[in-house]
């Protein structure tokens, strides 16, 4: 009987200890703790361009992390990718509306993330509003050819 | 078909692969008595007792227990057939993972709704008829070979079935558990009044317990009868069999070809 | 003639295999529907410990040796493009999608799976299947059953076990040894790892891995000539069997959920 009891213990701290694993993954490893989790508000934003750009891509103001990418999708009016932004409910309202959103790189080569900088207009962005000053993603083949047309130039 | 019989096979054939085992084998068990079947090894005795379980089936022929054609039930009529039914088996077969006590057990908690303490007292009950209450905490690891047999048996009455089938009881013991086993399929059997089938090849202990005896060969039954008039059987191959001497009708030797040209034939090829 | 013969062998060879899936899909059918029952349900956690718990600890080593040669393994290609703040991302996609769910179904395969069949077989050989038979117990529902369902839920949770461990293996080479930024582990980390997307799918493999495996062992264990030279021959081929299938269907798997991510 003592041995049995020691045993259901056992599997118990195992099934345990599984779904502790998975909220693990869950949390920490896949991140839906920062973003999904809390409330958000949604705004979207037109790029010419977004390089590499994928849902899940963080999206930062002043580099800190305040929300990430939902939805990737291509304007079929204006040729132009129609990027759906999640951002923390707390934003809401604060935003002022000539704020931009860039496509940046971290590292030379790292991930494509979008960062907010804040203008100052009076008026701010609520839910569902659209970020009408974009910047691009940096393309290396665009960035190369400008340099040698330059160059040619002068 | 007499109510007297309680197991009766007619006609049975049964082959495995290319080997013909039985070819057509007739034999009744009387109620209440010790049936023995005996033969030389590989005669397929086992075969014949796994028949009797449904546990295979014959090609032709049929098995019938107390009337019912074991081979025509449904798979749950058959399982409720076999709650009637004890088997022992060669190496006792008892299960690995649980005690002494819960071997014996175990029919009774499958099969039965009896509370706790009533198993006990059937468990501990049957254990003293083997002589092994005081075993009950072993693993069967912890056992000897007569002792597992033993165990085995009281499992196998432990719900007082009608039928108890022996494979092969005598098998590898020493004298003394041999006597304790002989002594016990005795005693079990007058005791709780229940039909045995003994398969055994050995010859001066079955005779001893058996009330009636087959000897089956190449895969028919060869003679019956009972203890007293096989021995006295003017059967060369009867008598053989049951004074156990090396040559006779069934040869020493495994079929060959002729002993001298295979020899010459091995000293040609070098 | 010689040609017949070889077309004869072909032919045999085909209905042999296709007799012996036919025969462990009937097994696999008859052994894993059955009513749950209260006995049932401490044969299932006798098994959970015998198979889960008992291998969690060769998991959870290798699991963290992984995870640390994978850090290390990265940083050093990574380092090169300046890249190193995408290790985080590398260990944990490179763990959840592919190395945990086909090295714990293989270190499985390999602990329990074989141990699954040389005890099923063992019990065979010493008649005690067949015993059970004859007591009126099926031991399908007795034996298969429990194991079946006891390999199905431990596999899962032994790969959710070495990927944490994994990811923490990684950490610890790569954070704390070799210097790359904590922030940037889990925050690469977290950007690109998506839970339904890889977490999801990597559980999914494991569960098809998890069925296999635990199928193929038992199956082999039940199926085996009762001898010691069959259990020790079934118990090889349960290893081989279920590592083959395991990297097969990973392929195939892989094709299926990833194939279209690039």
């Amino acid at each position: 009987m003592k041995r049995s009891k020691m045993m259901e213990f056992g599997v118990g701290l195992f099934m345990l200890a599984g779904i502790l694993g998975l909220v693990f993954l869950g949390l920490r490893v896949s991140g839906l703790g920062n973003g999904v989790g809390g409330e958000t508000f949604t705004l979207y934003a037109d790029f010419a361009n977004i390089g590499g750009l994928k849902p899940r891509s963080k999206v930062t103001l002043a580099g800190v992390r305040v929300g990430q990418v939902a939805n990737v999708e291509l304007d079929q009016e204006w040729f132009e990718a129609r990027v759906t932004l999640e951002l923390d409910a707390d934003l809401e309202g604060q935003l002022p509306r000539d704020t931009t959103a860039a496509i940046l790189t971290s590292g030379l080569l790292g991930e494509q993330y979008i960062g907010l900088s804040v203008g100052g207009d009076p008026e701010t962005l609520a839910g569902g509003d659209t970020i009408r000053d974009t910047q691009q993603a940096l393309v290396l083949e665009e960035l190369i050819q400008q340099f040698v047309s330059n160059m040619v130039r002068e | 078909m007499t109510d007297a019989m309680l197991v009766e096979l007619e006609g049975v054939r049964f082959s495995r692969g290319e080997k013909e085992i039985f070819r057509g084998v007739d034999l009744q068990v009387p109620r209440g008595k010790i049936t023995a079947i005996m033969g030389p090894s590989g005669t397929g005795k086992t075969t014949l007792l796994k028949l009797m379980g449904g546990q295979l089936t014959p090609d032709s022929g049929c098995v019938r227990i107390a009337g019912q054609n074991v081979h025509r039930l449904s798979r749950r009529d058959l399982f409720r057939l076999r709650r009637r039914m004890g088997m022992l088996f060669q190496s006792g077969a008892l299960f690995s993972d649980l005690d002494v006590f819960e071997n014996v057990a175990f029919p009774l908690r499958v099969h039965t709704d009896l509370p706790e303490a009533m198993i006990r007292d059937v468990v501990l009950m049957k254990l003293e008829a083997v002589g092994l209450r005081g075993a009950r905490g072993l693993m069967p690891s912890e056992l000897s070979g007569g002792m597992l047999r033993r165990v085995a048996l009281a499992r196998a009455v432990a719900l007082d079935p009608e039928l108890i089938l022996y494979d092969e009881p005598f098998v590898g013991q020493d004298p003394i558990s041999m006597g304790v086993l002989v002594q016990l399929i005795r005693k079990v059997n007058q005791a709780l009044g229940l039909t045995a089938v003994v398969v055994s090849h050995d010859i001066k202990e079955t005779l001893s317990i058996a009330d009636y005896v087959y000897v089956i060969s190449d895969g028919q039954v060869m003679a019956h009868g009972t203890p007293a008039s096989l021995d006295v059987d003017r059967d060369p191959r009867v008598s053989q069999f049951i004074h156990g001497e090396p040559d006779g009708p069934v040869p020493f030797h495994y079929p060959a070809p002729d002993y001298f040209s295979d020899i010459l034939a091995e000293g040609m090829r070098s | 003639m010689n040609l017949g013969h070889r077309i004869t062998a072909l032919g045999r060879g085909t209905l042999d295999l296709l007799e012996s899936l036919g025969r462990a899909g009937i097994f696999l059918l008859q052994s894993s529907i059955s009513i749950p029952s209260r006995e049932g349900w401490h044969l299932w956690l006798r098994q959970m410990h015998f198979v889960g718990v008992m291998s969690l600890a060769i998991i959870l080593v290798s699991g963290v040796f992984i995870g640390m040669v994978l850090s290390l393994q990265g940083y050093t290609i990574l380092v090169d493009f300046g890249a190193e703040e995408a290790l985080g991302q590398m260990v944990a996609l490179s763990l959840l999608r592919e190395l945990s769910p086909v090295v714990a179904a293989l270190l499985f395969a390999g602990r329990a799976g074989s141990a699954l069949t040389a005890e099923i077989g063992l019990m065979k050989a010493t008649e005690q299947l067949t015993s059970m038979e004859m007591i009126g117990v099926d031991p399908l529902r007795r034996v298969v059953a429990p194991r079946l369902w006891a390999g199905f839920v431990s596999l899962p949770l032994l790969t959710v076990g070495f990927s944490v461990v994994g990811i923490w293996g990684g950490y610890l080479v790569g954070v704390e040894w070799l210097g790359v930024f904590e922030g940037a582990y889990w925050s690469g980390m977290q950007s690109s790892v998506g839970f339904l997307d890889d977490v999801g799918n990597g559980l999914i493999k494991s569960l098809v891995f998890a069925l296999v495996v635990t199928w193929i062992a038992v199956f082999q264990g039940y199926d085996l000539i009762p001898t010691s030279e069959g259990i020790s021959r079934a118990t090889t081929r349960t290893v081989v069997y279920s590592s083959l299938a395991v990297l097969g269907l990973d392929f195939v798997l892989t094709t299926l959920m990833f194939g279209e991510l690039g």
